[in-house]
């Protein structure tokens, strides 16, 4: 399948690539959440914060200093990262609740402050960046960063680290009493999560080469990831991807029809997965396995 | 002058105040965050809107049937769909009541567009002088009324008999259970309760400012705000809160800038939750 | 051992000393404070004053990993298992974490523990899954991994018929015999008094007696607290 996917754009028209370009977005974005989400069972209401500074941090940094993509990226990414760090030592202390919603107020936050700071960043008018247009780049780009995250998440799922985790979504009393330093370990997966979410922003800027902050930072984001990573199955490592490619599917296929219609269905598959299906549908696959 | 903006801050930061007590109310018995408490807002203000539209009844005497009207859609809403998710971990409520705020925000919007509705009965606009003050009708009667709806809601919590019953529930319930309560009662009656009180703070709001179904966006950030601030689960505190972020943000728009307003709230809700979760009278739930 | 001095609003001025190698027995009725007095020790409530000590070393405003790493574990008096996780993660987490051992060590520490509370045919069903009595064997087996030289019981052996209780009883002789002194809470009168080398009564908060268990029996004020005056 790899190969496949590797081998595709040399094959397929401009609307496919840009559709599978997109899905892989998304499984990005699911999956930078699900590392959090999944992991720790800390629900980030403002993961987009990330994404949108990853996004803005790369254009300001190509556009006013000239820097070159790659670098501009990684430093956004580094920085969104970091800030995660920053904001969740005093949101991570209390229960997760609050950290939800903090972090919305934080992604909200940050959309004011591109806004106010418009002499950088263009404020409500956006923010152009260089145009370039090798659509086969960021698809590989995005398909890059996706396979980045597949082993990122991998590793959660066998490692001292990841265990360590899990023990803290499970039982967090009980975690912090057996030896983990629940603090420090949140902070780290928050930080990595916030990374992810980061490059995939600034890969979103080169790409789409026009950032306004409504959209950048649209709470709408973070509804997707959030529905994409636990329809699929939070904690899991096929759930982002599953959960993605689905709904952007469903997406497509409902375009036609008005968008609020579009997401009262999106409501009820939320309600839906929550009193039906907790573990998503990769949760349901193992459910229907086991059971033989 | 900045006298009068902290009028201003204090007249709108009680009616914040009481979009904030349902929140927290219903945090501090059911430990659940609730995102649909921002419809219950919007849904308030538009049984007000409607109410006024069809059947010009003035926004003030519309407050007792949107009340209600809420007080029982919440009740249900809690006995039948909430209360599954209970005893599960925190996160399945705070995504329960995510769908369920995308449904009825987008019914609302499908049933009623994206338009900007006004609530303008012939008294609105007008205002008086005092000293050197002006002070505008509507907002001193909302803010009157949104002290009443608070001051009854705290007076029912600690004198009647299932106000006790609430607040037994909320510190431990099984002990409540031993006495006697039923928690799934009192859990409902309590959303219900919470449900009433903001769609009153609903009703209030629809005086002032325009009524649209997206208009809920900043309000659960006002209300997380003001119940971290003040303690989440404690009355008083809860009022004390809302004035602060009436005050801080009537000072911070008129002397700083609106966009800047955000990012202020944003850091003072910050420093709080650093230097005292449990709120400036420290009797929040942590 | 250990030496405290607490003092909250649950609890004031209790003052326990735990000798290394015995087996301390905290009785008291409901409410008494013992459980936030394991809270306390734990890590997870700090005392108003006070303090505490381990090996001479005051550990009183440390976080509660701190303090497990440093060699005191305890039990939830609420099973608090690792639910989606297997037996054997949950006991890794103990050995991982607690006692700071990589993957692989730290599986064949909590595969001889699992083995040790009776467990080990088990291990890989996940701890929603068991029954809850043997929740409350991994528990112990979780805390055992962090090889404590503490243990702080809290209510162990709540529901579990006399058959249960024997065996309980068996494996805490032998947590004993190893090495590892015991602080154990419980309600169970007969389980408790017959293990502990010493037993301390709590009421409202406060320390009102203390001694061996033939003492604690005929206390009067042990038997007050507990049965009202009428019995004295």
């Amino acid at each position: 399948m790899i190969i496949l996917g590797a081998v595709a754009p040399l094959g397929i028209s401009g609307y496919w690539l840009r559709f599978i370009t997109f899905i892989f977005m998304w499984i990005g974005l699911a999956g930078s959440l699900n590392l959090l989400t999944g992991y720790t069972g800390y629900l980030d209401f403002g993961h987009v914060a990330f994404f949108g500074i990853g996004s803005y941090g790369t254009g300001v940094l190509m556009v006013k200093l000239g820097m070159p993509f790659f670098p501009a990226m990684l430093i956004s990414a580094v920085l969104a990262g970091f800030l995660a760090i920053i904001v969740g030592i005093p949101t991570m202390r209390l229960r997760g609740a609050y950290f939800a919603i903090a972090m919305l107020a934080f992604a909200e936050a940050m959309k004011q402050v591109v806004l106010e700071f418009d002499g950088i960043t263009g404020g409500g008018n956006g923010l152009s960046l260089p145009i370039y247009t090798n659509y086969q780049f960021f698809y590989y780009a995005m398909l890059g960063t996706v396979l980045l995250l597949i082993g990122t998440t991998y590793g959660f799922e066998n490692s001292k680290f990841g265990k360590g985790l899990m023990a803290i979504r499970e039982a967090e009393l009980a975690a912090e009493v057996t030896g983990i330093n629940t603090l420090y370990c949140k902070l780290i997966a928050f930080g990595i999560s916030a990374f992810f979410a980061g490059i995939i922003g600034g890969i979103y800027a080169y790409w789409m080469t026009f950032l306004y902050p409504g959209d950048t930072f649209s709470v709408l984001i973070t509804m997707r990831m959030i529905i994409m990573a636990f329809l699929g199955g939070a904690g899991t490592l096929l759930g982002p991807i599953i959960g993605a490619a689905f709904l952007a599917t469903i997406e497509e296929i409902l375009w036609a029809e008005f968008k609020y219609t579009y997401l009262i269905i999106v409501g009820f598959i939320v309600v839906f997965v929550v009193l039906i299906l907790p573990r998503g549908l990769v949760g349901l696959f193992r459910q229907r396995i086991l059971a033989r | 002058m900045i006298l009068q903006v902290l009028l201003d801050g204090v007249l709108i930061g009680g009616i914040y105040a009481s979009c904030a007590v349902g929140f927290s109310l219903v945090f501090g018995v059911l430990r659940i965050i609730n995102i649909v408490h921002g419809e219950f807002l919007m849904l308030g203000a538009f049984t007000t809107y409607w109410l006024y539209k069809i059947y010009g009844i003035d926004p003030f005497l519309s407050i007792p049937l949107s009340c209600s009207l809420l007080f029982i859609f919440g009740f249900l809403l809690q006995r039948y769909v909430i209360n599954r998710i209970i005893d599960a971990p925190e996160i399945m409520s705070l995504l329960l009541t995510f769908g369920l705020s995308l449904i009825i925000a987008n019914l609302a919007l499908t049933a009623w567009k994206g338009d900007y509705r006004l609530v303008n009965p012939g008294y609105a606009g007008a205002n008086f002088k005092i000293a050197f003050f002006t002070v505008p009708y509507v907002r001193l009667a909302t803010f009157i009324f949104a002290m009443v709806a608070l001051a009854g809601l705290y007076l029912f919590l600690q004198r009647t008999d299932i106000g006790r019953a609430i607040k037994a529930t909320s510190q431990n319930k099984d002990g409540a259970r031993l006495q006697g309560v039923r928690p799934s009662m009192i859990y409902a009656v309590t959303f219900g309760l919470g449900g009433a009180v903001t769609a009153i703070a609903g009703s209030l709001l629809s005086m002032s400012f325009s009524v649209f179904p997206a208009m809920v966006g900043d309000y659960l950030l006002f209300a997380f705000f003001i119940v971290v601030v003040g303690g989440m689960g404690h009355i008083p505190g809860t009022l004390a809160g809302g004035l602060i972020l009436g005050i801080l943000q009537s000072l911070s728009t008129n002397f700083i800038g609106a966009g800047m307003t955000y990012i202020l709230i944003f850091l003072v809700l910050y420093v709080v939750l650093i230097v005292r979760p449990t709120g400036i009278f420290g009797k929040g739930l942590v | 051992m250990t030496k405290n001095f607490g003092n909250l609003i649950a609890l004031q001025d209790v003052d326990v000393v735990l000798r290394k190698g015995e087996i301390l027995g905290m009785i008291g009725p409901n409410g008494s404070g013992k459980t936030t007095l394991f809270n306390v020790i734990s890590g997870i409530y700090a005392p108003l004053s006070g303090e505490i000590r381990f090996q001479g070393q005051a550990i009183t405003n440390k976080k509660p990993h701190m303090i497990c790493r440093l060699g005191i574990a305890r039990t939830f008096q609420i099973v608090q298992p690792f639910g989606q996780m297997n037996l054997l993660e949950n006991v890794l987490i103990g050995s991982m974490y607690g006692r700071g051992m990589p993957i692989e060590t730290g599986r064949n520490k909590a595969e001889e523990v699992l083995y040790f509370v009776g467990l080990k045919d088990k291990m890989y069903l996940t701890a929603n899954e068991v029954t809850t009595e043997d929740r409350r064997r991994l528990e112990l087996a979780r805390a055992l991994a962090t090889e404590p030289q503490i243990i702080l019981l809290d209510e162990i052996m709540a529901g579990l018929t006399p058959a249960e209780i024997e065996e309980a009883l068996k494996l805490l002789y032998e947590v004993n015999r190893r090495g590892i002194s015991i602080f154990m809470v419980e309600h169970i009168m007969k389980a408790v008094m017959t293990i502990s080398t010493r037993i301390i009564v709590l009421n409202y908060g406060q320390k009102i007696a203390e001694g061996s268990p033939k003492e604690m029996a005929e206390n009067p004020e042990v038997i007050k607290a507990y049965l009202g005056d009428r019995y004295v």
